[in-house]
């Protein structure tokens, strides 16, 4: 009797195992995620699309560091920092197996790749046409912005456009500089067609019509197409773009946002964290202390000249570096190894600690103002009014009849440490302004020997190592890295 | 008032069993033992009563004299060296027995998937590794026990930071993903070993070859491990077991690191060799004044607790096993740990003549800390060996020492600040439980249902303070929890079936389905701005803000049928075929089977009439072959999913976005290994030597990986690939002797396995990296085709250029552009010219050789002289290297941190050295990049275990009214000889299967000792 208890559990247990025995045992659900088919489905997914075309710019391997690593070539600025591979970037001897070329090279493509599945799918989403014109013309100014980066970093590099999503094919043979600049100029000539001109305070930090145009201008310039430039250019100067009333406005997180900043990479405390001014802080305020600019960019600034106090920091000068690193005080020597460093990218909280609400900037309106003036200088045009625009504001003194002297000094001084001096120099030395070998082989001091720079080696960084092995053949390194 | 009464119940209850005890002794029973072969009286021999604590031993003339109780039936003869022997007392007075020679391997029963099987029948590779062995040694987990107990059986340590348990690696690394074995626990598939307390485990079986394993098919592609835990007997009075020990444990070894005056030598003599000012800071004469060896106030003494109990027993129809356990561990640096709490039933009941049902419950809590000693950027071991000398660990006011004061001193945090500060834990509590019956149909035939559950939760918490004291500071602090629940739940319905026809035909034959699932899901929530950090304060609620709250949950399931004959003619010939089909959800419809057979066949050779060789007691030659599958990868490959793409803001409203997180590949499926194993196995000289020898040669096809891809894809995740051919092929060889002189009997082990790894294909013919070193990222470890998995990859060197005339005479840097530019000096290191372009740059990098040991090792000796026992236990490597990332850049001038001792000895100028580069600030040579300077001999041979115990006298435990009692001493890594110049040879995995024998300055394993008493009632 009381083994039929006993057996009639045993059938139970049987009875489940039946029903364990379901056929839909296998089928195991994507939980949380969703699968490409059930995606882009209205105008919220393509807002969310549009919102992961930002988040990796400000990657410490992207835009945060690594993009900013190649202005250590110039003559402003001491690398620092522990990174051995940047000595190499810095002394011309860089190998196509240094670190910082490879570290961006997969997250630069994971951007353009974000921006082509918004111009695949975006297209067939049923909404809000202004919207849906934003967005494409977000993911235009996105995808030409990288390639605009590649472009002046390593010259030609593979093209990876829509075709080759839907044909899942990634690997091909670099793309020719026509066509590198083809991609670049219709890329941003449909984002500035597509975006708006400014956006609402929610929004405030999205790609505008300013910013297409600005970076239009910039690459008008590499071309040497000055009227392109003064077109563009002057579509920036007229807009709504007019420049802060401080220089300093553009390095303040509370201003942060004004009309002069084309285009920004934005921060938020407890949201993201601003990578750049970690690199860029002093060691002992909380930083690793990269990056650090030496007394050839100081004695650059006239006298007087405002900018250097937000450009730079100098022994002595005073700042509040928050509570907990002893707040307001004079900077002590010995704070960093050339006395200097960077403010372009840091401030502090009021209780101590790198204030993540900075904004690591992109472009700026004053950029743009010197572009056109540039333009009008090398065409045998004035272009006195551009530049003064950009001296006035500073208690300097106006310049008349400027000359590629003057303007060569006005955007080194004006844009120092926003990663633009050795491109610039390089685009003058390949237009016969300057002699760049030369100019890097002055010996400017402890933190800026005399070095050998390699025409036309150095114009371009090399294809990373890693790629060319992955392309089995097909991605050919740049000819004087072979 | 309740309590109390139970109490005084309780203690009523323990008396009476201690009084059982002395009650009933009644009548005696005497004899003489003698050895079959010699005849001569046999001493010091076990003389038990079957299924009790009771008993005594012979004595020098081998007589013994026990008292019997009510129920006595049989005595139990045991010695080493000799087969066990019962004999039934049948109401005798006097028993004299003889005892014969045995190693006992081959006639014990050996645990095989869903059966068991006597070891002379088996025709496949397995290992049994009793539960005797690993009990009461210094280990967190069975698997570290594991550890140089079998052939083929090897356990990398990743570091000896309490509650590693380490990896299994059974017959080679058998594929470059997730090469674990499958772990069954009494009978369920339960993931790892950690969750048992090893003083529960009866025997662990290895399934090693496919003919053995491929009744498991889907998940034995890397070997199966079979944990029996301990039950208890039928008709077994009730038995009580106490276990404890207690020990304390050291750092084997530190590094020798420059004092303080002699760094700051060193460190100007870095810049008046580059024609530098000299920084400052290294003309204060306070910071040549050494204060701290940062190694010795990292490490302190660690402890290990551990106490057990187990109640076993039983009826004719009912047994049980009992047992609760806890273990404490405090490793060798602050605030590392391990304890556990275990709590084990285990019952048996025959209902009726047909049906057996049988349940297992265990119940662990296990709580540990994982330190991070693994980083090359801020690894404890790694900040400890590099902080500066002169920085006191406190100043005088009582903060932390510090880095801060300029950047010449390391961006280090003062690691004993950073081991204080750790405030982080990981619980988890795990139910593993089943159930299962049996039924007897006919005679022969039976019905088996097992039905188990895995069940695990886990809770995490880490707290993180602010830093603003420190060189790496951190702005908030924060508190993040976790919570995840999984639970897994097992079905087995399956049809034996055993009969012997004719009286030569013996057939076994198994049969049946079975289904697992698993489930989990998960929670995390994070918050931060804690205003106040007293310990009492830090939990969710405090926290000022919200840093987020994420969630998700997974399911996973497998299904199979299963079946296998086994087939023995006239006790000389054997044939095993199994068969298995795997269905998994891991793969899409279409691709989710899988079909798994293997078959093996043995020949007994000494079983046939002709075999006549006198000192050859068995032989038996086996083969076999068969297919196993692996499944062990990441779910849901074959879609593309669309997921988390960051966070962003715009004008600081916060903002998520998403994207395609992962390339689908739907034609993932199965990774399959076909091995291939030749045994023989063979007793000699009166069954005192057992020598077990197989030959093996797997090779895992369609070998799942995610294959580096082109950066032009972007950074999402890239699915695994059926691609790639891994060949693993072997000797393994088990050696076991026992003997016996008078009162002293010994028994003495070996085992070696011989075993190459080569990858035969990889994807499209490119290479797989792995991960880098430190701040330049060096490449250490590359996984190319023809090779090895991950071998070492880098530059081959000629000691150092002593003069300029040597730098502009060598041909490898003719045409070198940094020698032209004046780059290279003397006191640098010269680099080889591989492909002879006259330049060192990246293609001159080659294979520098292979992690892999040659060979693994392990031997034991364990001698009994009357009361006292001794234990041995060696393992080893041998033809193993190993990359010293650590002395890489230990000797390296160019960072901001203490160096090795011996830069002392660096090059100062021709002929003073030809190995230790000159000082310098700059990194123009690169003299420190990956090359053969930094690889060293690995071979190891340690002393991993020594026990030394006594048993005491069972006139004297009678008196006392106490069972068999035994103190002993042990002592784990005992001493360990190696040419290794780091801290520690066992160095394991660092990146997955793709990285080995790298050294990060790893948590070194530490030397043990404990003291500990087992006494049973």
């Amino acid at each position: 009797m009381k083994h039929t208890i006993v057996y009639k559990g045993f059938l139970l247990l049987l009875a489940v195992g039946a029903v364990s025995c379901n056929k839909d045992l296998l089928d195991s659900p994507p939980y949380g995620q969703s699968t490409s088919a059930d995606f882009w489905r209205n105008a919220d997914d393509a807002v969310s699309a549009s919102n992961a075309l930002y988040s990796f710019l400000g990657d410490e391997y992207t835009f945060a560091h690594t993009e900013q690593t190649w202005d250590i070539c110039s003559d402003d600025q001491w690398r620092a920092g522990d990174h051995p591979e940047d000595q190499a970037i810095e002394d011309f001897t860089v190998e196509p197996s240094n670190p910082q070329l490879n570290d961006s090279w997969a997250r630069k493509y994971e951007i353009v790749s974000r921006a082509n599945a918004v111009l695949i799918n975006v297209p067939e989403i049923n909404m809000d046409n202004a919207l849906k014109n934003r967005i494409l013309g977000e993911a235009h100014f996105i995808r030409g912005l990288i390639y605009w980066q590649f472009y002046k970093i390593y010259g030609e590099v593979p093209l990876i456009l829509e075709a080759n999503v839907r044909e899942n094919n990634y690997n091909v043979p670099k793309a020719s500089m026509a066509e590198m600049e083809a991609q670049i100029e219709s890329d941003f000539l449909a984002a500035a067609d597509l975006l708006l001109t400014t956006n609402d305070n929610a929004n405030l930090g999205r790609a505008t019509k300013g910013a297409a145009w600005g970076y239009l201008a910039k690459f008008y310039m590499y071309k040497e197409n000055f009227p392109k430039v003064i077109e563009f250019g002057n579509k920036v100067i007229t807009g709504p773009y007019a420049l802060a009333p401080s220089f300093g406005d553009n390095f303040t997180p509370a201003t942060k946002n004004n009309p002069e900043v084309l285009f920004s990479i934005q921060c938020t405390e407890g949201w993201t964290e601003n990578v750049a001014s970690i690199y860029y802080g002093p060691r002992p305020w909380g930083g690793w202390g990269f990056q650090e600019p030496i007394d050839d960019l100081a004695d650059e600034f006239e006298p007087g000249d405002e900018r250097m106090g937000y450009t730079m920091a100098k022994v002595g000068d005073m700042i509040d570096a928050g509570a907990s690193n002893g707040g307001l005080q004079p900077v002590p020597a010995g704070l960093t190894n050339t006395g200097y460093f960077f403010r372009k990218y840091v401030s502090w909280r009021p209780d101590g600690g790198l204030d993540n609400n900075m904004n690591i900037v992109m472009l700026r309106a004053s950029d743009i103002y010197l572009l056109v003036a540039e333009a009008k200088i090398r065409s045998g045009q004035n272009g006195d009014n551009e530049i003064n625009a950009v001296r006035r504001r500073n208690n300097i003194p106006d310049v008349s009849n400027a000359t590629m002297q003057d303007l060569i000094h006005e955007r080194r001084v004006e844009l120092a440490g926003e990663n633009e001096r050795h491109l610039d120099l390089m685009r003058w030395d390949r237009a016969n302004i300057i002699d760049l070998r030369a100019h890097y082989a002055i010996n400017r001091g402890q933190w800026k020997p005399a070095r050998t720079f390699t025409r036309p080696k150095n114009y371009k960084f090399p294809i990373p190592q890693r790629q060319i092995d992955l392309s089995n053949g097909v991605l050919i390194q740049n000819p004087d890295y072979q | 008032m309740k309590l109390n009464l139970l109490l005084k119940r309780l203690f009523a209850f323990i008396a009476a069993i201690a009084l059982h005890q002395l009650a009933f002794a009644q009548t005696s029973v005497t004899g003489k033992v003698t050895d079959q072969s010699t005849g001569a009286p046999l001493s010091n021999v076990n003389v038990t009563i079957k299924g009790t604590s009771r008993g005594t031993t012979t004595n020098d003339n081998g007589v013994f004299s026990i008292n019997l109780q009510q129920g006595d039936a049989v005595l139990v003869f045991s010695s080493t060296g000799f087969a066990e022997t019962e004999i039934d007392i049948n109401g005798r007075s006097t028993i004299d027995v003889t005892l014969s020679t045995s190693s006992t391997k081959l006639s014990e029963v050996v645990v095989v998937g869903y059966g068991t099987q006597s070891r002379r029948d088996l025709t496949g590779a397995v290992a049994s590794v009793k539960g005797d062995a690993i009990q009461n040694l210094p280990v967190s987990s069975a698997s570290q026990a594991l550890q140089g107990r079998a052939a083929g059986v090897n356990v990398v340590r990743s570091g000896g930071n309490p509650g590693n348990p380490g990896s299994i690696r059974i017959r080679g690394t058998g594929t470059i993903n997730n090469a674990d074995p499958l772990i069954i626990i009494d009978g369920i598939p339960a993931g790892d070993l950690n969750a048992v307390n090893p003083n529960d485990i009866a025997s662990i079986e290895v399934l090693k070859d496919a003919s053995a394993s491929a009744i498991y098919g889907t998940r034995a592609a890397n070997g199966v491990v079979i944990v029996t835990t301990k039950r208890g007997g039928f008709e077994q009075p009730m038995r009580m077991n106490v276990n404890a020990y207690t020990g304390m444990s050291n750092a084997i070894k530190t590094l020798d690191m420059l004092d303080a005056a002699t760094l700051v030598e060193l460190k100007r003599e870095r810049f008046t060799n580059d024609g530098l000012t000299i920084n400052p800071v290294w003309n204060d004469p306070s910071n040549s004044t050494q204060r701290t060896n940062w190694q010795d106030e990292l490490f302190r003494t660690g402890t290990v607790n551990n106490i057990d109990v187990a109640l076993s027993g039983g009826s004719a129809k009912s047994s049980y096993m009992l047992s609760a356990g806890m273990y404490d561990e405090k490793g060798i640096i602050t605030n590392s740990f391990f304890k556990r709490y275990s709590m084990r039933l285990n019952s048996d009941h025959r209902i009726g003549k047909r049906l057996k049902v049988g349940q297992s419950i265990q119940l662990t809590r296990s709580n540990d800390n994982s330190l991070n000693t693994l980083s090359a950027q801020d690894g404890l071991i790694w900040s400890a060996i590099r902080f500066m000398p002169f920085i006191p660990v406190k100043n005088d006011d009582g903060s932390w020492g510090t880095s801060k004061a300029s950047n010449e001193f390391g961006d280090i945090n003062n690691p004993i600040f950073t081991a204080n500060t750790i405030d982080a834990d990981n619980i988890n509590t795990r139910l593993l439980a089943n159930i299962n019956a049996e039924y007897e149909i006919l005679k022969g035939l039976k019905f088996k249902v097992n039905l188990g559950v895995d069940g695990n939760h886990y809770t995490g918490r880490n707290f993180n303070i602010i830093i603003s004291d420190q060189t790496r500071t951190r702005n908030n602090n924060s508190l993040g929890r976790s919570f995840s629940e999984s639970y897994s739940l097992l079905g087995e319905y399956f049809l034996s079936y055993s009969n012997i026809f004719a009286g030569k035909h013996k057939l076994d034959a198994v049969a049946g389905y079975t289904s697992q699932t698993f489930d989990g899901d998960n929670f995390s929530a994070a918050k931060r701005d804690f205003l106040n950090e007293d310990p009492n304060q830090r939990f969710l609620d405090v926290g000022q803000t919200l840093q987020g709250i994420g969630g998700n949950r997974y399911y996973d399931a497998l299904q199979s049928v299963f079946g296998r004959i086994n087939y023995d003619y006239d006790q000389r010939y054997l044939f095993t075929a199994t068969f298995r089909a795997d269905g998994s959800s891991k793969f899409a419809d279409g691709n989710k089977w899988g079909y798994f057979p293997a078959f093996s066949a043995g020949w007994r050779i000494s079983n046939e009439k002709f075999f006549n060789v006198s000192f050859i007691d068995e032989l038996k030659l086996t083969a076999g072959w068969g297919q196993l599958g692996n499944q062990n990868v990441n779910r849901l490959q074959y879609l593309a999913l669309i997921g988390n793409g960051g966070r962003y803001s715009f004008n600081n409203n916060t903002t998520v976005g998403n994207t395609q997180t992962r390339l689908p590949n739907p034609n993932i499926s199965w990774e399959t290994a076909e091995m291939s194993n030749i045994g023989l196995s063979a007793e000699l000289f009166n069954r005192k030597l057992a020598v077990n020898l197989n030959y093996f040669d797997k090779k895992t096809r369609d070998m799942l990986l995610s294959p580096p891809t082109i950066g032009t894809v972007g950074t999402l995740s890239i699915p695994d690939q059926n691609v790639g051919v891994l060949k693993n092929s072997g000797f393994e060889m088990d050696l076991s002797y026992s003997n016996r002189a008078g009162e002293f009997s010994y028994r003495l082990g070996a085992n070696a396995a011989f075993i190459k790894n080569k990858v035969i294909e990889l994807y499209d013919g490119n290479f797989i990296g792995s991960r880098t070193y430190g701040r330049p990222n060096e490449e250490i470890s590359r996984t190319y085709e023809g090779l090895p998995i991950g071998i070492f990859y880098g530059w081959r060197t000629d000691g150092l250029y002593q003069t300029t005339d040597d730098i502009s005479k060598d041909p490898n840097i003719a045409n070198d552009p940094r020698r032209t530019a004046g780059l290279i000096e003397p006191g640098d290191v010269r680099f080889l010219d591989i492909n002879g372009d006259g330049l060192i740059d990246d293609r001159d990098r080659v294979n520098l050789g292979s992690p892999h040991p040659k060979m693994v090792y392990g031997f034991n000796a364990d001698f009994n002289y009357k009361g006292f026992d001794l234990g041995l236990f060696f393992l080893g490597n041998a033809g193993v290297k190993i990359f010293n990332a650590d002395r890489m850049q230990g000797l390296d001038p160019t960072y901001s941190f203490n160096m090795y001792e011996e830069v002392k000895d660096r090059w100062t100028g021709p002929g003073t050295s030809n190995s230790i580069p000159r000082m310098t600030t700059r990194r123009n040579n690169r003299n420190y990049r990956t090359s053969d300077m930094f690889i060293e001999k690995g071979d190891f041979l340690r002393l991993k275990n020594l026990s030394i115990g006594y048993t005491l006298n069972d006139k004297l435990t009678n008196r006392l009214g106490i069972g068999k009692t035994r103190f002993y001493i042990t002592g784990q890594n005992v001493f360990t000889v190696t040419g290794y110049s780091g801290l520690d040879p066992e160095l394991g995995y660092t990146d997955g299967n793709r990285q080995i024998n790298v050294d990060y300055a790893q948590y070194p394993q530490s030397r043990t000792w404990i003291f500990g008493l087992n006494v049973t009632f």
